[in-house]
């Protein structure tokens, strides 16, 4: 695995950790405070942290991609 | 509820996981760089310190230097891969644990399952340093209090042992200043390099003076100077102290401008201030600079009704330190308070620590020694006092009378009794005393 692969599946990481807690903290704060207001801005923050993982897997797929076209580009040239 | 420093660079995760600690109950400071916390927890205690392993600025673990209490303090660092953890381990010691991204709320509970077994008589600290009800220690709180609203420079009176460098950082907490806390013992700086420790200097200032130094008044910029032992600072350096605490301006060892120092300075000393006046080792002119808020720390004789507190604290420290469960045995809780402490407690503290190694691992109880007094409280004991051929016996009466009412800080009664003699005949004698 490459070292840029090897930062995006980190890089991916962050986001999901983020979406986790934001998600705990959405569900706490709904039960121990019903504060619906706090809440949503709670979710909106979980979307953006969603669209921040798109964001990260998009570029790992892109880079995986040309990845594979570089290796198999060498396997052709080895023929 | 714990006091928990929260360091992360992902301002997304920072401002998430303190909003959940906080609805759980935990006070949260958080940073997100290594510089921030570190300015954050300087001098600070924190029962749990969780860190991002890598910082933009630099490891995480440099954030730990800073922390009061480090071996009190549970760190938990938060990694994206359990591999970490037999990396840090070798680094750190096992005493360590780890929070698995992505987080989740059984996760972050977990880590305080441990507290929450003693959280019923989690020892409640008065200004994050300071374990005591009594009344004696709601007075000394009530003056903290008070002078932390000033800038007011405090010495500390109290004898040996009584805690004074931690009512220094109890100030300090309750001031909340933007700098830290630096401690320096006077009667450790070598005298010749005295200046040089308290001021600074220049590269090239004396002979081995090979790096441009920061003395401890510009460590405390903004912040609080403790200077202990005050008393053993040589008469002579005491000008150049009287100056910069008039002026609020230093000049390094070999520089040719000043610089200018705010910071408050707590000094203490274990001599009273009759000795202080008496004999002569602080100057008149700087005894008043220093001492525009003078607190006495109580004697931990004068406030027995702590003994139980200071015994649950100290070994719940102990306890999360060799991650064990001792505790004392109700019986011998007597005898603790009975005991008088001369020296304070640090000899309590001592005491605990010794019973805590000494153990019985079967029973999972403090062991005391058959003898608690020290060594050096026996020799103190016998200063001055004793029968030596020659002494009339009213000298020897006399001293006595005079030691067991110092011992007992002036309490004619608890003498009397303690002496044998009624009230009447003891007020008898030191009138005579009087007379003499």
């Amino acid at each position: 695995m490459s070292s840029d692969t090897q930062r995006l599946l980190h890089d991916v990481r962050n986001p999901l950790n983020n979406i986790s807690v934001n998600a705990e903290l959405g569900k706490l704060t709904l039960e121990r405070t019903g504060d619906v207001d706090k809440a949503s801005a709670i979710f909106e923050r979980i979307l953006q942290e969603c669209r921040r993982c798109d964001t990260v897997l998009t570029e790992l797929r892109d880079h995986m991609s040309t990845g594979q076209e570089a290796a198999s580009e060498n396997r052709g040239d080895n023929h | 509820m714990a006091q928990i420093l929260l360091v992360d660079d992902d301002l997304g995760f920072l401002d998430a996981t303190t909003e959940l600690l906080e609805l759980l109950q935990h006070k949260v400071v958080a940073a997100s760089t290594v510089a921030d916390a570190q300015a954050k927890a300087a001098g600070r205690s924190f029962d749990h310190v969780i860190l991002d392993l890598i910082m933009p600025d630099g490891s995480g673990l440099h954030v730990l230097d800073s922390i009061k209490n480090r071996d009190q303090t549970q760190v938990t660092l938060v990694t994206g891969h359990p591999s970490v953890k037999s990396i840090v381990k070798d680094l750190y010691g096992p005493n360590i644990s780890y929070l698995i991204k992505p987080i989740d709320l059984a996760q972050l509970q977990s880590l305080f399952e441990d507290d929450d077994d003693v959280g019923e008589v989690d020892t409640a600290l008065h200004f994050g340093h300071l374990v005591g009800e009594s009344a004696p220690m709601q007075k000394l709180y009530q003056m903290i209090e008070r002078v932390s609203q000033t800038k007011a420079n405090v010495l500390l009176m109290g004898e040996s042992g009584v805690g004074k460098e931690v009512v220094a950082s109890a100030i300090h907490t309750a001031t909340k200043p933007k700098g830290g806390f630096v401690p320096a013992n006077c009667g450790a700086f070598a005298r010749d390099l005295i200046s040089s420790e308290l001021f600074g200097h220049e590269k090239g200032a004396f002979t081995g003076a090979t790096h441009r130094k920061a003395g401890v008044f510009e460590l405390a910029h903004e912040g609080t100077l403790f200077l202990d032992e005050i008393t053993e600072m040589p008469i002579d350096q005491q000008p150049n102290l009287l100056r910069v605490l008039e002026t609020h301006k230093i000049t390094r060892l070999g520089a040719t401008s000043a610089v200018d120092i705010d910071c408050r300075v707590v000094s203490a000393t274990n001599r009273t201030e009759v000795e202080i006046a008496e004999q002569g080792c602080l100057r008149e002119d700087l005894y008043f600079r220093l001492a525009v808020f003078p607190i006495h720390i109580p004697p931990l004789r004068q406030r027995t009704d702590d003994i139980p507190l200071l015994i649950e604290y100290f070994l719940q420290a102990f306890n999360r330190q060799y991650k064990a469960s001792i505790k004392l045995d109700p019986k011998d809780l007597a005898r603790l308070q009975a005991y008088d402490w001369p020296g304070n407690v640090r000899e309590l503290r001592h005491a605990i620590h010794r019973a805590f190694i000494m153990a019985d691992p079967e029973t999972q109880l403090l062991v005391l020694p058959d003898d608690l007094s020290s060594p050096f409280s026996k020799v103190g004991d016998n200063k001055g006092v004793g029968i030596t051929v020659g002494k009339t016996v009213e000298d020897v009466e006399r001293e006595l009378i005079e030691s067991t009412l110092e011992h007992l800080d002036g309490d004619k009664k608890k003498a009397a009794e303690m002496l044998g003699v009624s009230l009447k005949t003891l007020y008898n004698r030191l009138n005579s005393y009087s007379e003499q």
